[in-house]
């Protein structure tokens, strides 16, 4: 049995055989079972303990007390899923227990870390099953940002399958159900993830699964029942009525109308000579009202036991969740099967792990509508702020249908709602076999072998909507005007990725003196991953209402691809300690790639860490300061390309147009051109550099703790398709591009303010702050353009941040006055886009405080971020329909735009003169004023806000029931919580449209432009039990 | 080493399949997307054929001559890489396996590709240009060497012996043009030296009167047919570019509406063509750029009438014609001029399915002047104007404007502030669109450096107002 100082039970401690690889786990109440030789020394160690070896003897039974909580001997994941005691690392890292993974029952376990982590920038993007964005230590490269996920030591994909800017089925790691997850390690740094390689360049997230314990069969439950209602909403003007130009309109879709009177008006189509009637009034909550309750379930029941040489770990876990969106538009339901056993026979160890998960999930089409159809976010921003959106639920109604709905420039919301789809399945099984064999007690060897096979079927399908000749929305409306018919589509996609993934690893420990220790390993690894994919699409069809690929006036549209990828490895380590103090570890990897020019594909890269614990060298540990460490690391990372960037190609010589295309085949040719982008047979791979300082320092026998960590990573060579001039006869250069640099600050303060007997409190705190500098561009590049919406663009320029925000902007007069046209008196725009500022955040902060008494648990987690910007398209929406709350600047009379001067001529020098602005604005005008056609250089002020946000991540209240309850239902443990997730968001003044973590523009750098017209994000409520037997 | 050589596409064909007759249809593509898509859309509202509707808002920075570096990018986009780049390939590989035949379309299209991008922005990267990475950073080259570097090559190509017998059928059908006609080719060949000679009448009047009286001591036939990418169809993808872009793809079908510019000059005439181009005999119009007015005839003007099978006319028979007729006139006492302006004004009736005989006969409204040379030119620069708003061929209709200045510049806007007709406008002359951001009169006259090109090539010239003519223009 293992217990603490106290006397307490220990649970889940870990009971190793010194020398062997045989171990077991002890029980929730420190009880364990082992076979093992006498005489053998049993190595115990348990999270938040000082590690203990005690030598049997002859002893049948036990006993081992455990020192609580020092970090000396804390022992976390490191590259290739090599456990080490914390002392030995040079590096930062950050660890979460299970418990701290599902307190608030997230059905993505990386959504639970938001705000808890230095350095970790972790933001969900959307409603059910969406992706959820993980960037550590700044954007390093121009393309995937995306940390490499390991579970039980093998990479997992990450892929958004099916995902596009306007329809997110959310990322890889979603399949994995958290309550599967023992613990994750986050090694930020590229020293402590270097040794895996090319993928880990953005750093690693180490997932390590629940096994199965030896003892009696344990049944553990952890089920919860939760409800979302949709989160901060677009704040709109309350005083002006439908219409446009100062006038009432009755088929506008704006609010530029007259102020609203609450007098009851005919409005929208006039059908069958009747006219609906309604206060001209404003309608509070109106989009609100849209939204609906979303529920979600996630349960998981998980199965456990074995004996001293075997054990398993089966589990089943559901999650199904419809979110705030009427309908089942956005929905999620994941079934998740997961098998891990751990078997010894003597020196020999296997351990493996199969994972099946399915998934159904709904997606909404956000972002911009096309002709096929429209984007339900789109229509919503575009009816006026005193029509109520609710009313048109009943979408064929004659009022409201397609032919008569009341504005022929925006489609009914409902219509998409209930007639368009984006649906997905999937099926993925990833799962390894680990041998381990000890020939001695010093030397052994593991090979392990892992595989991720995912196959998704996407389909989605756009109705046919066409207003009738003659109709309301088909020229019948006072303004003449026609909606253009949505012509409806279908598309398909299945979608293969299988990666297969091998090492062989063989360590050797030694102590060479009594003093000096060395933990050596060297081993090789084997990588292959194939894609395939088919995508099939219509669009026209023929006859309403029927989803095949058949059923067009045109033939599809069909793609289809293919992609292979290797690469092998050869890596070592070495571990040197001193006297249990001092720890050198030296490392190298060299990668050999299939996706790099052949004569030049091996990437060869070093790293180095020390570690230092002073404390002990300095004989500190029963002072004030229990532990101080100061550590140091110097690591490189090579990462290889994608596949097919190194030879020229042809390509089908299909033209994009401005909008639609020019497609072959083409009245029976078809033809191919020279790719427009250029493959690069010098490319070369990219090396992220970083060093880091960092110190741990405890006091108060570990009742404070900080940990300190300077970093600076420089990547080199990133490699994109680089945009060239068009006058070259190709678009993109696919090159090494330049250095990006990322410094930063990382700090993390843990605390046990309070530590009674029966109440304790507990915080931990985090803060960073990253500076990210594109350092440099390759010759002949001014610049890179990461995004663009409209004219806002993200863009690196050498010099300054890889993430800055441009949009154009008025000329100014050297002494700093506007310069506006002498015809329309809006600005004139400067020849070059202006500066609105960095998409990045300046600097981020979280809190996690948790009470306990007794049973009683309450904890919650603030996440604070401060500065960055983005575009938001929803801004541009309601600043062009006259929804938004700016719009209603001096009331909607005339004005002239303050400091502002007209160009009169030149001078005797040819030099500009001006004189005061005249021209007012009028209400006609006023309108345009607010949108880019008539004011580019001045409405993007509006369009670009700032992302500042502070938010109640998540909140809970659990109780653990007394055992005496717990019993009479044979239960060993029951506990039961109530929990909120992203409740209370404050948002600077300026913002008042969204969330400004929503984004439908993907999870990586693309996505730091913005938004375009995206979802909603939401807040959840609910309930969890916690129950094992 | 062997395990990984696995890194060449296999989604793609290999630059090795590259044939001239794989690789020309996308060429011709290019060229079509880009004088039929955005620069189509810019050419039919600044040659006022058109004008942005009031009621919505897609073309209003066209509309007031607002049009900045990072605007309408694509055409430039296409016609380099889609289009030149390959006609550059198909060149180097016909002269590889000395195939004239195809050697002769390449020359052409690349020829008349380059030429509207040199009418649009002056100058171009052209010695430097369509390397790769060989010359990430292609110099420009002023407009008049470029000219003269086209018709060196169209002199080569022309020299060259055609043999129609070794053109397959595959070969024939990626024809797109002309079907493998080798003698159509020719003279669409001929023709772009002689509208090449003609642009410089002003800059460089000797060169371009010996250039035309050589082309005629020589001998050479002129375009009797269209020159023109037909085959479209109503299926997306597959359609007139403008028509895809303007209405098939775009949520507002109706932004194009008749310009006052281009309809009072029809109705003024009674010209039937109106019909064809705006579906009915007597269309409303917007006048020029007044998408803010508030005539309450507006909400009902005619939108433009597109057609999915539209053809993109690169060159038409009647440009040819008027051509050959302005070019009988300037530089042979007008000697035939008059039968070739006929046969220009009948040809463009009948492409719009109707017969201008009665128009050109003695007393018609089209009947050719008998007057002096301006007179002349300024009844075949107007017909030709005409001509042009037919097969998305707009663009050409203004340069021509900016060539010939004709049809004339009025000095009043058509409208007055009460929303009637200006009396003092005449119908068919161009105006200042009401909302231009430019100065008083002002026209535009070419477009600034698209950002695609300047943001990434250091050797572009510093931008040219709008306002300030291409070399060869008025």
């Amino acid at each position: 049995r293992v217990t603490d100082a106290q006397g307490k039970a220990v649970p889940y401690a870990s009971v190793v055989i010194k020398g062997s690889s045989t171990g077991v786990s002890a029980d929730e109440n420190g009880n364990f079972t082992i076979q093992a030789p006498p005489n053998s020394v049993l190595v115990i160690s348990a999270a938040g303990f000082q590690g203990n070896e005690v030598n049997i003897g002859d002893r049948t039974t036990v006993n081992s007390t455990l020192n609580a909580q020092s970090a000396l001997t804390e022992v976390v994941v490191t590259a290739l899923g090599q456990t080490r005691s914390k002392t030995k690392v040079g590096y930062a890292t950050s660890t979460f227990n299970s418990e701290a993974i599902t307190r608030a029952a997230p059905a993505n376990a990386l959504d639970a870390l938001s705000g808890k982590i230095a350095g970790a920038n972790i933001s969900k993007t959307g409603g059910p099953g969406s992706s959820t964005k993980v960037v550590l230590r700044g954007y390093g490269v121009i393309g995937n940002n995306q940390p490499l996920y390991v579970v039980d030591g093998i990479p997992l994909n990450d892929s958004r399958f099916g995902s596009s800017d306007n329809v997110d089925f959310g990322n890889g790691l979603n399949d994995i159900n958290p309550a599967d997850i023992e613990s994750i390690s986050v090694l930020k740094g590229t020293a402590a993830s270097s040794l895996y390689g090319s993928n880990a360049k953005n750093g690693a997230i180490m997932i390590t699964t629940k096994r199965g314990r030896s003892g009696k069969l344990k049944v553990e439950y952890n089920g919860s029942v939760n409800f979302s209602k949709v989160g901060k909403l677009p704040e709109m003007q309350s005083i002006f009525g439908q219409g446009w130009g100062g006038i009432f309109v009755l088929p506008e879709n704006g609010s530029w109308g007259p102020k609203m009177d609450g007098k009851t008006r005919a409005w929208g189509s006039i059908v069958d000579n009747s006219q609906l009637i309604k206060p001209f009034s404003f309608i509070d909550n109106n989009i609100r009202d849209f939204y609906n309750t979303g529920v979600e379930t996630n349960n998981t029941i998980g199965l456990s036991g074995g004996n001293e040489t075997s054990q398993f770990y089966f589990s089943y876990g559901n999650v199904v969740s419809d979110g705030v969106i009427p309908t089942k538009t956005d929905y999620y339901q994941r079934n998740t099967f997961a098998l891990r056993t751990n078997s010894k026979f003597k020196d020999f160890a296997l351990n493996s792990s199969f994972n099946y998960s399915n998934k159904k999930q709904n997606a909404p089409f956000t972002g911009q509508g096309g002709s096929d159809g429209g984007s339900i976010f789109e229509e919503i921003l575009q009816i006026p702020v005193d029509i109520p959106i609710t009313d048109f639920r009943d979408y064929k109604n004659k009022f409201f249908n397609v032919d008569n709905y009341f504005t022929p420039y925006a489609e009914n919301p409902y219509y998409p709602l209930y007639e368009n789809k984006n649906q997905q399945n999937s099926d993925r099984f990833f799962g390894d076999v680990d041998m381990n064999y000890a020939f001695t007690s010093k030397l052994s060897a593991q090979l392990r072998l892992g595989g991720d096979i995912t196959n998704a079927r996407t389909f989605g399908y756009k109705a046919v909507n066409a207003p009738s000749i003659g109709s309301w929305n088909k020229g019948g409306n006072t303004e003449g005007a026609s909606r253009a018919a949505d012509v409806g589509s279908v598309s398909e996609l299945a979608q293969y990725v299988g990666a297969i993934n091998g090492d062989f690893i063989v360590k050797y420990n030694t102590g060479i003196t009594d003093d000096i220790s060395l933990e050596a390993l060297a081993g090789a690894n084997y990588y292959q991953q194939d894609q395939k994919s088919s995508a099939a699409s219509i669009t026209d069809l023929f006859i309403p209402g029927v989803y095949n690929l058949s059923n067009s006036l045109n033939p599809p549209t069909a793609t289809d691809f293919a992609q292979h990828r290797k690469r092998v490895g050869g890596y070592a380590q070495a571990i040197l300690g001193y006297s249990n103090q001092v720890f050198l570890t030296l490392n190298a990897r060299n990668d050999w790639s299939s996706t790099l020019p052949i004569d030049n594909n091996s990437i060869f890269y070093p790293g180095a860490s020390l570690s230092w614990v002073v404390s002990q060298t300095l004989g500190l540990n029963n002072s004030t300061i229990s532990l101080l460490k100061l550590r140091g690391s110097y690591g490189k990372t090579g990462s290889d390309a994608d596949p097919y960037l190194v030879y020229p190609t042809l390509a089908i010589g299909n033209v994009g147009l401005g909008f639609g295309n020019l497609t072959f085949p083409f009245g029976g040719v078809t033809s191919f051109g020279i790719s427009n982008t250029i493959g690069n047979l010098s490319l070369q791979p990219v090396i992220t550099t970083e060093a880091e300082v960092g110190a741990e320092v405890r006091f108060f026998r570990n009742r404070l703790g900080l940990d300190v960590a300077l970093y600076d990573k420089k990547t080199k060579g990133q490699i994109i398709t680089v945009p060239i001039a068009p006058s070259t006869g190709y678009t993109g250069l696919v090159n090494n591009l330049g250095l990006v640099q990322n410094r930063g600050i990382e700090l993390a303060l843990d605390a046990k303010p309070l530590d009674m007997k029966d109440f304790t409190w507990s915080l931990t705190y985090t803060f960073s702050k990253n500076w990210n500098k594109l350092k440099s561009l390759t010759t002949g590049l001014d610049n890179v353009i990461l995004n663009t919406a409209y004219d806002a663009s993200l863009i690196g320029y050498p010099g300054k941040s890889l993430t800055g925000i441009y949009a154009p902007v008025p000329q100014y007069t050297s002494d700093g006055k506007i310069i506006v046209s002498s015809t329309t008196g809006m600005p004139i725009e400067a020849a070059d886009k202006g500066f609105y500022g960095n998409a990045e955040y300046d600097y981020m902060m979280g809190m996690l405080n948790t009470f306990s008494y007794k049973g009683l648990q309450l904890s919650f987690s603030l996440d604070y971020r401060k500065g960055g910007h983005m575009y938001s398209g929803t801004a541009d929406l309601l600043n062009f329909t006259g929804n938004a709350y700016n719009t209603t600047y001096n009331d909607r009379r005339p004005f002239i735009i303050p400091n502002s001067v007209v160009q009169t001529g030149t001078d005797a020098n040819g030099k500009p003169t001006y004189e005061e602005n005249t021209i007012v604005i009028d209400e006609g005008a006023y309108t345009d004023y607010w949108y880019p056609t008539q004011n580019k250089a001045g409405s993007y002020y509006d369009r670009i806000i700032e992302k500042s946000f502070f938010k109640l991540r998540d909140i809970s209240l659990g109780y653990t029931l007394p055992s005496s309850w717990a019993s009479r239902i044979r239960a060993t443990t029951l506990s039961v919580s109530v929990y909120g997730r992203n409740f209370l968001l404050w948002t600077p003044q300026s913002n008042f449209y969204l969330d400004p973590e929503a984004s439908n523009l993907g999870n990586d750098l693309a996505s730091e432009l913005g938004e375009f017209r995206t979802a909603p994000t939401s807040y959840q409520f609910g309930v969890a039990l916690r129950a094992s037997f | 080493k062997k395990q990984l050589d696995i890194n060449q596409n296999p989604n793609v064909p290999a630059v090795a399949n590259g044939t001239p007759s794989v690789v020309f249809p996308a060429a011709v593509f290019g060229t079509a997307a880009g004088v039929g898509g955005e620069f189509g859309i810019i050419g039919a509202i600044w040659g006022q054929y058109v004008t942005q509707s009031a009621f919505s808002n897609q073309y209003k920075t066209i509309d007031a001559y607002q049009l900045g570096t990072a605007d309408y990018n694509r055409g430039y986009r296409n016609m380099f890489a889609n289009g030149l780049k390959n006609y550059q390939f198909v060149l180097d590989k016909s002269k590889e396996t000395q195939n004239w035949n195809f050697y002769l379309m390449a020359a052409t299209m690349k020829a008349y590709t380059t030429q509207v991008l040199v009418d649009l922005y002056d100058q171009i990267p052209y010695t430097e240009a369509l390397q790769g990475t060989a010359n990430l950073t292609p110099k420009f080259d002023d407009g008049y060497s470029i000219y003269q570097d086209l018709l060196k090559l169209l002199d080569t190509a022309l020299a060259k012996p055609l043999n129609p017998g070794i053109l397959t059928p595959a070969d024939k059908s990626a024809d797109l043009v002309f079907k493998g006609n080798l003698d159509n080719w020719t003279r669409f060949a001929n023709s772009m030296k002689m509208k090449l000679f003609l642009r410089m009448i002003n800059a460089k009047p000797q060169e371009a009167q010996a250039g035309i009286e050589k082309l005629y001591a020589d001998g050479a036939k002129f375009l009797n047919t269209d020159a023109a990418l037909t085959g479209f169809t109503n299926v997306k993808d597959k359609d007139n570019p403008m028509y895809e872009q303007n209405i098939r793809s775009l949520n507002t079908p109706d932004n194009l509406r008749a310009s006052y510019t281009f309809t009072s000059f029809l109705i003024a005439n009674n010209d039937p063509r109106a019909k064809y181009f705006f579906g009915t005999p007597a269309p409303t119009a917007i006048h020029q750029g007044d998408y803010t007015g508030t005539n309450s005839s507006y909400k009902t003007a005619t939108v433009l009438v597109q057609r999915p099978d539209d053809p993109v006319v690169f060159m038409s028979a009647a440009e040819s014609y008027f051509m050959q007729a302005e070019s009988r006139e300037r530089y042979f006492g007008g000697d035939g001029a008059k039968a070739l302006y006929d046969q220009g004004v009948l040809a463009a009736f009948a492409e719009t399915g109707n017969d201008g005989s009665a128009f050109i006969a003695p007393g018609g409204a089209y009947e050719y002047p008998s007057g002096s040379l301006e007179e002349k030119i300024m009844a075949i620069s107007t017909q030709k104007w005409v001509a042009c708003a037919y097969g998305v061929h707009y663009l050409e209709g203004f340069f021509e404007k900016n060539r010939t200045g004709y049809p004339k510049t009025s000095a009043v806007y058509s409208e007055l502030d009460n929303n009637t007709v200006n009396p003092a406008y005449v119908p068919g002359e161009f105006v200042t669109s009401k909302n231009s951001v430019l100065g008083p009169g002002q026209l535009p006259k070419r477009l600034v450096f698209p950002l695609l090109e300047t943001q990434a090539n250091p050797n572009a010239p510093a931008l040219v107002p709008i306002t300030t003519p291409v070399w060869w223009a008025l």
